[in-house]
């Protein structure tokens, strides 16, 4: 009798407690939600798609868990990497790292290699990762077997072509598609279309028309030693010994000193939007860059229509194309904000929210459940025609394509940057001497007296 | 079918009692809890008085109140300040455009009307002006820059009375304060300005404006021919949201005419605040209400033109929002305005004008404002849940007196009840204690009382005229009583005999009354020495 009324009494007391709590207004949200800041490279319809889903989280998950994720940078994946560099390496004027970031395996590397990075095996589960693919899983255990960059959404590279160009230089030129299978045809059918646009202004000597831009030359050199079924980079340098290597260099030189192919640090699809080159190759991830009008230099401007074909392969080599795209990161951080991040992840890679975050940017799933059964039947819903042709694309090359990822090595990086620039530079500048020179020779002495050692003179710039 | 016929006597039973209850009194159990339930509901009104008093039944709204005020005071000020600031510094880029380009034209001996005749020049022209326009934009912090110039790089075109030569660059990332590589893009302009600067283009790029549909051009030309008397800092104007040509991205546009020196207007430039930056200046404080949001909205009259607000919120506020073109702002009876499309309630909030204006600009008529709103049914949902609350913590309070009053009542009456059990019982000599002094007494009393009783008894002092008449008596008990009567002759308790004859304690008791009163006797032990009495002598009962 006395417990009962001892048990009357704190009930009364908890009860007249709780009435004076109850002045305050009721909250949907956690009173102290953690804040996750994230950088990404989701740039133009991505980004859209991005903040969406954000937001989305914010109101949904987030604000169940008591999770806000701040997006405070979006850049383009270049300048994100010297970001992170610089504030991992704490350099006067860098901004402070954020709690998740979207990240390539090389800038992952250097981030991890500071001890910045959490592996993520300690938020998921065996049975949480078996759901992803492999593969992807992969490429983000970049030290000692931890997952530090985890697949969000991964990309590929394909080729895009300006249908409208192509389709009248063809009806004009008898010029086929089938032809741009392979680089060699590719290169053939940029001789032609040089020869074509010249022909336009016959008034203008030597005023042909480049025809195609590799949006990296880096991922096209080391993809055509691949097929080629040999390696760019031995130990940590090019391997400019290799005669695949300068097989695939020639590939490059020819076309770009001869002016069927862009000498152009920027993207491909900067100049597709002017009709400046009518293909190239690059991810899947920038089909959203390509515009449907092209706009000539006097302002008149067309409809084009864009057609996605399969990676490219060297003639009688094997079908090999990169897998790329990073994933996102976790820094280090308090055991709140990693369990949240973790939080995050699943979300955003469940297989719907994965599928709605590729059908709407061209990027591929990363779950098994959204790569396969579920992909071939979502993408005739696709409301995106290019996307829709990307993805088509994307699922011929995963039933007949090996993927191979970028090497994984200290100063990758650099070495990708300054490979880049001097295949560039050295062709920018021998096509300045091939234009000299065809002023007193024909094309082809031109071009022979143009490339004699140039190659050397490159493989040597390499190893001072 | 025992436990059947158990209920329905029980049910019986309590039937007699409440009939009983006028003429036999109400027991002193139920009394007693009657009095602490009176006394337990006049404290719990009495607590929901005091609340009523003091407010709590609205204090909902008062925190509400209180939070939008607050969230409405530092928007509509950032706003303000935000606004202002981006109008001086495009008043200044349109100062300095100006005056280069009209130095520019004379070095190229062009005369600004003759602009539209040199087609050709116009590339070298604005790719002049990329520094100053670059530098602006990243002085300001906002998330573009723009510059139109009245003349197209190709008249001949078909639609060239539309098509409007400039520059107009991006910077993807403004909120990104120590940024040393601000990503920006050229979304208008010539392509070789991006591509000798290293800017790429835009996805959604074209070479050139369309300004078909394009206030932000043409208002603020149009105040300039018209008041050709004002400076800048009157004459620029801003464009509501809208949606950026060929993207999803909405933005308010700050546009200034541009103005020789001869009063000559040749096109606008401006700054740029994309959705994203206003989101990110101006997202409000979502921890109280998950779908509050602030807009900085053109109106007219009691009419917020929704569909171009700049709008910051989170996901779920702007579904609800979408579609929604105009609002209709009325005072409702709580401290709120409701905002109503097609005369339905949709958002509660507050709002305060915004003045992105001086008085006496050429564009000091169009009225915004800075309003911070949530879904009605957030507020009214919220309010009605604490009330919910409220409301049940009282019932629950009253639950708990009543189940309290029950067993304090019970619990007071249990050595009362076993007291004049043991009165009622045949041994008093074995009584024990019950802590209860005044039943003590009474015992002591009644044992005494008894002594005597026997002591006179067996002195023969009860004549047997007594006995005949108790005998008498016997005959006038009702069948119920006699079975009652027939169990105390045998030694049986009350209890007892309401155990054996299915009957409540309270029907026995009533029995008993009856017994007594009808045998002339005042207790039991005095009608079972009686029984004992006529039981010696012999007489059969």
């Amino acid at each position: 009798m006395r417990n009962n009324l001892f048990a009357s009494v704190v009930c009364v007391i908890t009860l007249s407690l709780s009435l004076c709590a109850c002045g305050g207004i009721l909250t949907a949200d956690s009173k102290n939600p953690v804040v996750l800041t994230l950088w990404h490279n989701y740039g133009g319809q991505l980004k859209d798609t991005m903040d969406e889903m954000i937001d989305e989280f914010n109101d949904t998950v987030g604000q169940k868990e008591g999770i806000i994720i701040s997006v405070t940078s979006i850049s383009g994946s270049a300048t994100l990497h010297d970001k992170l560099v610089m504030a991992a390496n704490n350099d006067p004027g860098a901004p402070a790292l954020p709690d998740i970031t979207t990240a390539y395996p090389k800038t992952a590397l250097i981030l991890a290699r500071k001890g910045l990075l959490l592996d993520l095996n300690e938020q998921f589960t065996g049975d949480d990762l078996s759901a992803y693919i492999p593969e992807f899983l992969e490429e983000g255990r970049i030290m000692e077997d931890g997952l530090y960059v985890f697949p969000t959404a991964k990309s590929t590279e394909t080729l895009f072509v300006n249908k409208t160009i192509f389709d009248r230089f063809a009806s004009e030129t008898g010029a086929r598609i089938e032809d741009l299978q392979t680089f060699e045809g590719i290169f053939e059918t940029a001789t032609l279309y040089y020869d074509w646009t010249d022909k336009q202004t016959p008034d203008i000597p030597m005023d042909g028309k480049m025809f195609y831009m590799a949006d990296s030359l880096f991922n096209f050199s080391l993809i055509g030693c691949k097929q080629m079924d040999s390696v760019l980079i031995k130990g940590d340098a090019v391997d400019f010994a290799s005669p695949r290597h300068q097989r695939v260099w020639e590939c490059y030189f020819k076309p770009a000193v001869c002016g069927h192919a862009a000498i152009f640090d920027g993207y491909a699809t900067d100049l597709a939007k002017t009709g400046d080159i009518v293909c190239s190759t690059g991810s899947t991830a920038g089909v959203s860059f390509f515009s449907p009008i092209v706009t000539y230099a006097d302002n008149t401007r067309e409809p084009a229509e864009l057609a996605i074909l399969p990676y490219p392969v060297f003639r009688d080599e094997k079908k090999v194309a990169i897998q790329r795209g990073g994933g996102m990161c976790v820094i280090r951080s308090t055991k709140e904000k990693e369990h949240a991040a973790g939080v995050f992840l699943k979300w955003f890679t469940s297989p719907l929210n994965n599928l709605r975050f590729v059908s709407s940017t061209g990027y591929l799933p990363v779950t098994k459940e959204a790569f396969g059964d579920t992909m071939s039947r979502e993408i005739d819903s696709v409301p995106d025609e290019n996307i829709k042709k990307l993805l088509k694309a994307s699922r011929t090359m995963q039933q007949e394509y090996e993927f191979c990822v970028a090497p994984l090595f200290d100063g990758v990086d650099e070495l990708q940057q300054l490979y880049e620039s001097r295949l560039m530079e050295t062709a920018a500048k021998s096509r300045q001497t091939y234009l000299d020179l065809l002023k007193t020779n024909s094309p082809d002495v031109a071009y022979q007296r143009t490339v004699e050692g140039v190659y050397q003179e490159l493989a040597q710039s390499f190893t001072q | 079918m025992k436990s059947i016929i158990s209920t329905q006597n029980r049910i019986r039973s309590l039937k007699q009692n409440l009939k009983n209850s006028g003429s036999l009194g109400i027991p002193m159990g139920p009394r007693l809890f009657l009095l602490l339930l009176i006394l337990v509901l006049t404290i719990v009104l009495g607590a929901v008085a005091v609340m009523l008093f003091t407010g709590n039944f609205t204090a909902g709204f008062k925190k509400s109140e209180a939070v939008f005020q607050n969230e409405l005071l530092h928007a509509s000020q950032a706003i303000e300040e935000q606004y202002g600031q981006f109008s001086q510094q495009a008043v200044e880029l349109s100062k300095t455009l100006s005056r280069n380009i009209e130095e520019e034209l004379n070095m190229l001996d062009i005369s600004i009307t003759g602009l539209q005749d040199r087609p050709d020049a116009l590339e070298h022209l604005i790719a002049s002006q990329y520094e100053r326009t670059l530098l602006s934009l990243q002085l300001s912090k906002s998330s573009g820059v723009f510059l139109i110039l009245d003349a197209t790089v190709n008249p001949a075109l078909a639609n060239a009375q539309n098509s409007r030569a400039g520059l107009y660059m991006k910077n993807m990332e403004p909120n990104i304060i120590s940024s040393h590589t601000p990503t920006i893009i050229v979304f208008r302009g010539f392509p070789s300005i991006g591509r000798r600067n290293h800017l790429d283009l835009h996805a959604q790029w074209q070479m050139e404006f369309d300004i078909s549909n394009a206030p932000y051009y043409h208002a603020p030309m149009t105040a300039a021919h018209l008041r050709p008397d004002l400076p800048l800092s009157r004459l620029y104007y801003w464009y509501p949201a809208f949606t950026l040509q060929g993207t999803n991205e909405e933005v308010m546009l700050c546009s200034v005419p541009l103005i020789d020196s001869k009063g000559n207007v040749f096109g606008v430039c401006g700054l740029e605040i994309s959705e994203m930056l206003f989101k990110l200046s101006h997202l409000p404080n979502r921890s109280f209400y998950s779908r509050l949001f602030c807009v900085l909205s053109p109106v007219k009259g009691s009419t917020m033109t929704f569909n171009r607000s700049m709008f910051a919120g989170g996901y779920s506020a702007k579904a609800v929002s979408r579609g929604k073109n105009t609002l209709v702002i009325t005072k409702s009876d709580s401290p709120f305005y409701s905002y109503n499309y097609n005369s339905k309630r949709l958002f509660l909030g507050m709002h305060a004008p915004a003045n992105l204006y001086p008085g006496d600009s050429v564009f000091t008529e169009q009225n915004w404002v800075a309003a911070v709103m949530v879904p009605q049914e957030d507020i009214l949902g919220s309010i009605a849940v604490l009330n919910l609350i409220l409301f049940s913590s009282v019932m629950l309070l009253a639950l708990i007196g009543i189940a309290t009053a029950f067993v304090l009542s019970r619990r007071f009456l249990k050595p009362i009840a076993e007291g004049f059990d043991i009165i009622k019982s045949a041994d008093l000599e074995a009584a024990p204690k019950t802590k209860v002094p005044e039943i003590d007494d009474l015992i002591k009393y009644l044992k005494t009382r008894n002594k005597k009783l026997y002591q006179k008894a067996i002195n023969g002092e009860l004549s047997i005229s007594l006995l005949d008449e108790f005998l008498e008596n016997i005959k006038t008990l009702s069948p119920s009583e006699r079975f009652v009567f027939d169990l105390y002759a045998k030694g049986h308790t009350s209890k007892e005999a309401a155990s054996i004859l299915y009957l409540s304690i309270n029907t026995i008791k009533t029995h008993t009354k009856h017994i007594y009163m009808k045998l002339n006797v005042k207790s039991r032990e005095e009608l079972l020495l009686y029984v004992s009495m006529l039981k010696e002598i012999g007489k059969d009962i």
